[in-house]
Parts: C-alpha cells; sequence; structure tokens
C-alpha cells in the first residue's frame, strides 16, 4: 500500500478557504486520511487524543499561532514525535528560524501549488 | 468541494474579513488617545493577510499586489515602527475602502484596474517608511532545509500507548439496512477477513414474541477486531450500509476485552474524529464557513413568509367561523384553537425572522460614505454608530441604503461647520456624527445625529420665500420652518456641492421611508446640532391594525400610528370657520378628519357624539383626529400589496384579508389627513 493511502494528516487553519485549498491539494496528492481543524488550541486536545503522521497548520491564526502550535506539539510527549508543515503568506527570516528552532520540519509559501505541496510533504515523509 | 466552490467560500469569507478589518480601524480610532491596542491591531493585521492569502490562490494578482502593501504598512503599525495619528487612519481607512473595492471587483470577475490603486500604493509605501517591496523572499534564501520524518506505518507510532490495530466495532443496522435486501452476515464475513475478530451479538432490545415487529431491526453487534490494516479499510465494508446503520469504530487499548467494555457501547471514544458514525466529520465540514449556517434561495423564504401568510389569515377564518357558529367559550375547541393561533403566529415571527439582518453591513458603508463625503468637503468628520446589531427585515435595510447615504452626506455637506468655524465657535475641530439603530416598541428606530451647526431658519425661510414654497407674510414656528427642508424642490446649498446635489432632496427621502411604512421627523437646536429620527416597521409583511367600521366599511388603521382613542363630549368640538372642525383635548386643538368624508363614503357630519376618535401622530409631529364610527377589534393583519394591481391610492396604504374572507382597506392615517387638508379636501371632492 502506498504512503499516501495510510498517511494521517491534519490541516489547522483558521479560514475555511485557505483550509479549503490545503485539503483539495492533499487529495489531488491522493491521501486519503485528512483530519482538519480551525484553531491551534482545539488542535493539540485533538492531537493528544487522536494522533496523526504529520501536521500542516497555517502560520497565521488568532490565539495560537502556527509557531506556537509546534512548540505545544514538540512539548507534549504524544503528539512531539509528528511532522510539522508550516504554511505561511509570509515568509520571513524570523518565522523560518524560529520554526527551525522548534523542529519544524517543512515550510510552504502561499500560494501554493499541488506539486509543491507533494514536494514540501515529500522532502518530510518520503514518496508518497 | 471544487475549486469554484472554494473560491465562493473565499469571497464571502472576505465580507467577514473586511467587516473585522473596519471594525479593527474603527476601534484603533477610537482608542487613539489611550494607545493602541496589540490585539487590535493583529486582528487587522491578519484580515488583510488571510485576503492577500486567498487571493493568491485565485490569482488575483492586483489584489494580492495591494495587499501586501497595505500588510507592510500595517506590519509597521504592529511593530511601532510607524505611530497610529489621524493622517495615518485616514490613509488606513481609505486603503480598507480600496480593498472593499478590489474584492468586489475581483469577485465579479474583472480585473480592470482601479483608478487610485497605484496612487494609495505609494502612499501605504511611504507611510510604512520603506520602498515598495517586491513579494517574499523564499524560505530557500534563509537556508532553510526540510527535516525528514521516520514514518513506521504500521499504526503503532501515532500513540506513545501502542494499541497494535484494536478497534472496538459498535453496530446497529436499522429497518432499512434489511428492507434494501443487506445481510448482516456477509458483512460480518468480509470484517472478519481483515483480521482476528471477536463478535457478541447484543440481542437487549429483542421484545416478547407478541410485540415482535417482524421487519424491525432488533439486534446489535458489538466486535473487537484485531488487525494490521488501517481503519478507513473498516469503513469502507460498511460503505455501502453507512446510511442504513449506525456504526461506531473506535480503537481499543492493548488489553481491553470485549467484557470490559460496557454493553452496547465502545469505549469512550478517544477523540470524535474516529468515533461516531462511519461518515467522518473530516467530510462534514471541510472548507465551509466557521458558522454553522445555511444559504437559502430568498425566493424559498419569501415564498414561505407568503404562506405562513396565507395560514395565518385561514386561522383568522377559522377562529371567525367558530365564533359564528356559536360553539361555547368553554368547549375544546376553543381552547385548541388559540393554541393553533398561538402556534400560526410564532411560525410567523421565526419565519419572518429569517429575513432579519442585522444593519451592522449598511452602517459600515455609511462610514465610508461619510469620510468621502467628508473629504471632498474639506471637513474633518467622525461617524459613530450605535445598535449595530439591531436586526431589520432585509428589503427595509436594502431600500434604506439610499435615504440613509443621502442623510449621512447632508449631515457633513450641511451640518457640520468647517473646522475653522468650528474652533471658532469653540467646538472640537472633528464633527461627530451618530448613527444609531434601537428597538423601539415593535418599531426600529434610526437616528441619524450631528454636533453641527443646527438648522439656519432665518436661511430656510428666506430660500422657501423665494422660491414660492411659503407665502411672503407667512409666519411659521421653528418646527414648521424645520420641515420645509422636506418640500419637494428644496434645497439650500446655495453652490450645489457635488455630494448632495444629487438630484435627490429630502423630500425623496421622506417619500421612501413613508413607502417602507415609516416616519421621518427631524429635530434642531441652533448652534447644537440636528437629527433626523427615522421609525421603521419591523416587517413589511404583518402589522397590528385596529379594526374599524367607517361608514359600514371595515378598514385597518395601523396601531403604530394610533396615540389614543376617544368619545368626544360634543361641548369640546368646536367649528372653525372655514367648514373645518377640531376637538379639545387637554388643553390644545387638534383637528378632526372625517374618514367617511374623505373617503367619500358620505356627507360630512358634525357631530360626533356616537362616533370615536382616533387619536394619531402623523409624520409631521403634527396630531390630528380620525373619526370612525366604532372599533371593532385590534388584530395583526397581513398586508397584501395594492401597488401591482390599484397603483398608489392616496391615504389608503394597503389593504388586507379578515377572518371572514372581506378585503379591508388599511388607511394610512398621514396620507388621509394629507387628503383632508387638501385644497379640494372633504366636501370638494364628493
Amino acid at each position: 500500500m502506498a504512503l499516501r493511502d495510510s498517511i494521517r494528516i491534519m490541516v489547522v487553519d483558521d479560514m475555511s478557504t485557505s483550509r479549503g485549498l490545503i485539503i483539495q491539494a492533499l487529495e489531488e496528492i491522493g491521501i486519503k486520511r485528512i483530519d482538519f481543524c480551525k484553531d491551534g488550541a482545539t488542535a493539540l486536545r485533538q492531537l493528544a487524543a487522536n494522533p496523526v503522521h504529520l501536521v500542516i497548520s497555517d502560520f497565521n491564526m488568532p490565539g495560537l499561532d502556527g509557531l506556537g502550535l509546534l512548540k505545544g506539539i514538540r512539548e507534549n510527549k504524544t503528539t512531539q514525535r509528528m511532522g510539522f508543515i508550516l504554511v505561511s503568506g509570509t515568509a520571513s527570516r524570523d518565522i523560518v528560524e524560529k520554526g527551525q528552532s522548534l523542529g519544524m520540519n517543512n515550510f510552504i509559501k502561499k500560494p501554493f501549488t499541488t506539486d509543491g505541496m507533494r514536494r514540501a510533504i515529500q522532502a518530510v515523509v518520503g514518496a508518497l | 468541494m471544487d475549486h469554484a466552490d472554494i473560491r465562493e467560500t473565499f469571497f464571502t469569507e472576505c465580507e467577514d474579513l473586511l467587516e473585522a478589518l473596519h471594525d479593527g480601524l474603527a476601534r484603533i480610532e477610537y482608542t487613539l488617545c489611550i494607545g493602541m491596542d496589540a490585539e487590535t491591531v493583529n486582528t487587522v493585521f491578519r484580515a488583510v493577510h488571510s485576503i492577500k492569502g486567498g487571493a493568491g490562490a485565485f490569482k488575483l494578482d492586483q489584489l494580492v499586489r495591494f495587499a501586501h502593501q497595505f500588510e507592510t504598512t500595517l506590519d509597521a503599525l504592529r511593530a511601532g515602527r510607524i505611530v497610529a495619528d489621524p493622517a495615518l487612519m485616514g490613509l488606513l481607512h481609505r486603503s480598507a475602502d480600496q480593498l472593499s473595492d478590489l474584492v468586489q471587483v475581483a469577485r465579479a470577475g474583472n480585473d480592470a484596474a482601479c483608478p487610485n490603486l497605484l496612487c494609495l500604493t505609494h502612499e501605504l509605501a511611504a507611510a510604512a517608511g520603506e520602498d515598495e517591496d517586491n513579494g517574499d523572499s523564499d524560505a530557500e534564501d534563509f537556508g532553510f532545509s526540510p527535516l525528514s520524518l521516520d514514518l513506521d506505518l504500521g499504526g503503532s507510532d501515532l500513540t506513545s500507548g501502542s494499541n497494535g490495530g484494536r478497534y472496538a466495532i459498535a453496530f446497529s443496522p436499522t429497518r432499512a439496512l434489511y428492507a434494501c435486501g443487506n445481510d448482516t452476515s456477509v458483512l460480518l464475513r468480509v470484517l472478519s477477513d481483515l483480521g482476528r475478530m471477536e463478535v457478541r451479538l447484543d440481542r437487549s432490545r429483542l421484545p416478547d414474541f407478541d410485540a415482535l415487529d417482524w421487519q424491525e431491526s432488533w439486534l446489535d453487534w458489538q466486535i473487537i477486531l484485531e488487525t494490521d490494516e488501517p481503519e478507513h479499510q473498516i469503513d469502507e465494508i460498511f460503505e455501502f450500509v453507512e446510511d442504513l446503520c449506525r456504526l461506531e469504530v473506535s480503537p481499543l487499548p492493548e488489553d481491553m476485552t470485549l467484557e470490559e467494555t460496557e454493553v452496547g457501547h465502545a469505549p469512550e471514544p478517544p477523540a470524535s474524529t474516529v468515533a461516531g458514525p462511519l461518515k467522518k466529520p473530516a467530510d462534514e465540514g471541510r472548507g465551509s464557513a466557521p458558522r454553522a449556517t445555511v444559504r437559502v434561495d430568498l425566493d424559498r423564504v419569501d415564498r414561505l413568509i407568503n404562506i405562513v401568510g396565507e395560514l395565518v389569515i385561514n386561522q383568522a377564518m377559522l377562529s371567525q367561523c367558530v365564533q359564528d357558529e356559536g360553539v361555547p367559550q368553554r368547549s375544546p375547541m376553543r381552547g385548541r384553537l388559540d393554541d393553533f393561533r398561538s402556534l400560526a403566529r410564532e411560525i410567523q415571527a421565526s419565519v419572518m425572522a429569517i429575513r432579519a439582518q442585522a444593519i451592522k453591513p449598511l452602517f459600515q458603508r455609511m462610514a465610508r460614505i461619510a469620510r468621502e463625503a467628508a473629504t471632498s468637503a474639506g471637513k474633518q468628520v467622525r461617524l459613530v454608530t450605535e445598535g449595530e446589531g439591531t436586526e431589520v427585515d432585509k428589503t427595509v435595510i436594502e431600500r434604506l441604503a439610499d435615504p440613509l447615504t443621502h442623510m449621512i452626506r447632508n449631515a457633513v455637506d450641511h451640518g457640520i461647520e468647517t473646522p475653522e468655524l468650528r474652533a471658532s465657535a469653540g467646538k472640537s475641530e472633528t464633527g461627530m456624527i451618530t448613527l444609531s439603530a434601537a428597538h423601539r416598541s415593535g418599531r426600529v428606530l434610526i437616528e441619524v445625529q450631528d454636533d453641527g451647526g443646527g438648522i439656519n431658519r432665518p436661511r430656510v425661510l428666506e430660500i422657501a420665500r423665494s422660491k414660492g414654497l411659503v407665502p411672503e407674510n407667512a409666519v411659521l414656528s421653528d418646527e414648521e420652518t424645520d420641515e420645509l427642508l422636506f418640500m419637494p424642490g428644496f434645497s439650500t446649498a446655495s453652490v450645489l456641492s457635488d455630494l448632495s446635489g444629487r438630484g435627490v432632496g429630502m423630500d425623496v427621502v421622506r417619500s421612501t421611508i413613508e413607502s417602507l411604512g415609516g416616519r421621518v421627523g427631524i429635530t434642531s437646536v441652533p448652534g447644537h446640532g440636528t437629527r433626523f429620527s427615522i421609525s421603521l416597521p419591523l416587517t413589511l409583511a404583518v402589522l397590528d391594525g385596529m379594526v374599524v367600521d367607517v361608514s359600514g366599511q371595515t378598514m385597518v388603521i395601523p396601531v403604530s400610528t394610533i396615540i389614543e382613542t376617544l368619545r368626544p363630549c360634543p361641548a369640546d368640538v368646536h367649528g372653525l370657520g372655514s367648514g373645518g372642525q377640531v376637538v379639545g383635548i387637554r388643553g390644545s386643538f387638534v383637528p378632526i378628519v372625517d374618514c367617511g368624508a374623505v373617503f367619500g363614503y358620505r356627507d360630512p357630519v358634525h357631530t360626533y357624539d356616537k362616533s370615536v376618535l382616533l387619536l394619531v401622530e402623523t409624520g409631521r409631529q403634527k396630531l390630528c383626529a380620525l373619526v370612525v364610527d366604532a372599533i371593532h377589534d385590534q388584530r395583526q393583519v397581513v398586508i397584501k400589496g395594492l401597488e401591482t394591481g390599484y397603483g398608489d391610492i392616496p391615504g389608503i396604504a394597503a389593504a388586507t384579508i379578515l377572518g371572514d374572507g372581506r378585503i379591508a382597506l388599511i388607511i394610512d392615517p398621514e396620507g388621509l389627513v394629507e387628503l383632508g387638508a387638501s385644497p379640494h379636501g372633504p366636501g370638494s371632492e364628493l
């Protein structure tokens, strides 16, 4: 069975538009098991109870932002081994460096293509 | 959800974001003197950023470029590199307006260039204190390299306490599952192919033989499945019966057995995404708006409103029949009928509520109108809104846009003074316009108040005289003078400014509002400002009416216009030289208008000892006593417009159908009073 059939991904984004776009790209790639969440705090709770292999999160969210979520994921024993890809409209050195120090697995800039998303995921988990 | 759907979602989401943006900017401006709230600036920044993000995905380049510069400037503000002074706030407001325009242009699908765009982009860049930057650099530029992850997809790496692919499955078929020819034994056999399976049959719902409905589904299964396959393989087996059964699949801790799980229940589901019916929650809300709403075609709602209107009429007819049949008061039928009435009313109110919308978007548009009007008039104006959450019928909101726009422009143009004049009068240089909405006794009250110079009454009189609207020697009270503003053909601006002089006068404002069943009034204090008050019905479909008798005709008068009802004492009725009459009520004289005579049902009468007087207030804040012969009832009536069939009939607002099936005309008191007061008034036209 291909990895895309079994890998389980959680998409976190407060905006239904960009959430929809990420999910659409994932579906086009052929990923079957996609969960989603509308904010960082809920995502942390859900991930602890219901783990996934990879989290794809927006940076710009009210409350807990993408990097805050990453920090939370790395601090919890249950979730610390999950992959994390940050999606952001702005690619500032600051954000990338902070992400790197928190153990961000990859980074993808908006707007992205399905291909770009595939590459970003494959760079983390291998061939899909 | 395909690309076009997401695109539509994006634009819907943009509306919310733009609202948050305008709100946030207003809040920043409002709290300017006490310092900036970081979270508000963040919210504003996020709104613009999210619009940019979405726009990028749909290749709306113009929108992206502008949003990017806007965002950069907001970022500078957020970081404290620039200060939110009034000039910057003005720029940000204009940029927000521009962004709204760009979104609208993009939604309409034409990427037409907006004229001010470049100019505004430069201004934003200058305000941010930097050169326009041309997009972000890529992550690679920062030397970021992806961190690969070693995935062991046996399923065990997901949780720290691994559960080795053990699932508790609760399977309860419905009657329909069997009716469709499905066989549970086949499903269970296929399931058993996935791994080792323990099955327990739950017969606890099975009734005694006598009570057994053989077509009903009585049996449930609890299954523990140990499998190497992923969970969705289980889902796939049940795919064809997912709507025909209740299915709960949840991962099971290592050493738990069937006996330990509660009968009929899987262990407390670890999370909602795994347990629950087979249909994954991920499929349900994916990409949809965060609030649970349905979008419904307005025609459907209106059809529903119409039908409910018929239902209410039908209910009234039924009540009338029961009344006529002489059914005793204590009869159970009466009780049921009362329930029916209150239920019908409740349905009607609920259906009306579907059409109700918060007035906020309309008010936000007005804020923009005020800004633009102030800029072009060289004045400083701040618009403060109150009661934005007030809900009003959609049609009322739509039709209110034009008159309100005109009133705001008027307030800026004629109400608020120039900054120099204000300063010399000891006022703040920035004029304030307050736009408020509130529910008042079953109506909506909207007020536009400015703190300007008030109405210049001598000037108004002078103009009215020069235009021949009032005779040279007429002496008018302050109120009467203010009323002149609403006269057709009146305009005080000596030079027509490009704002108010758009061919729409206050007379059009008044007639628009009256066509909505509303009234508009004006009060003004010289030197302190002017207030326009609009009072509107909550809905255009029903009305609380007083059912009266006029010369044998049953007619309805809106209760909202009636102040009191009285039976006059003959001594209080006084004749006037002109043939008119007044009635003395608590020391003041109120003109009498005989409905029967005005509508031509009868000749004018002069004694009212058998009649009832309804004291009504017309839009001009004048009282008038309408003569009717009797009051039958007070009830809610469904409004049926007459315009399509008969055009505009002076003195008649609409019609309704009464409980006995008869049609009754709904009187428009103001029109009636005008009709009665016109030179060809009562009598002469008969």
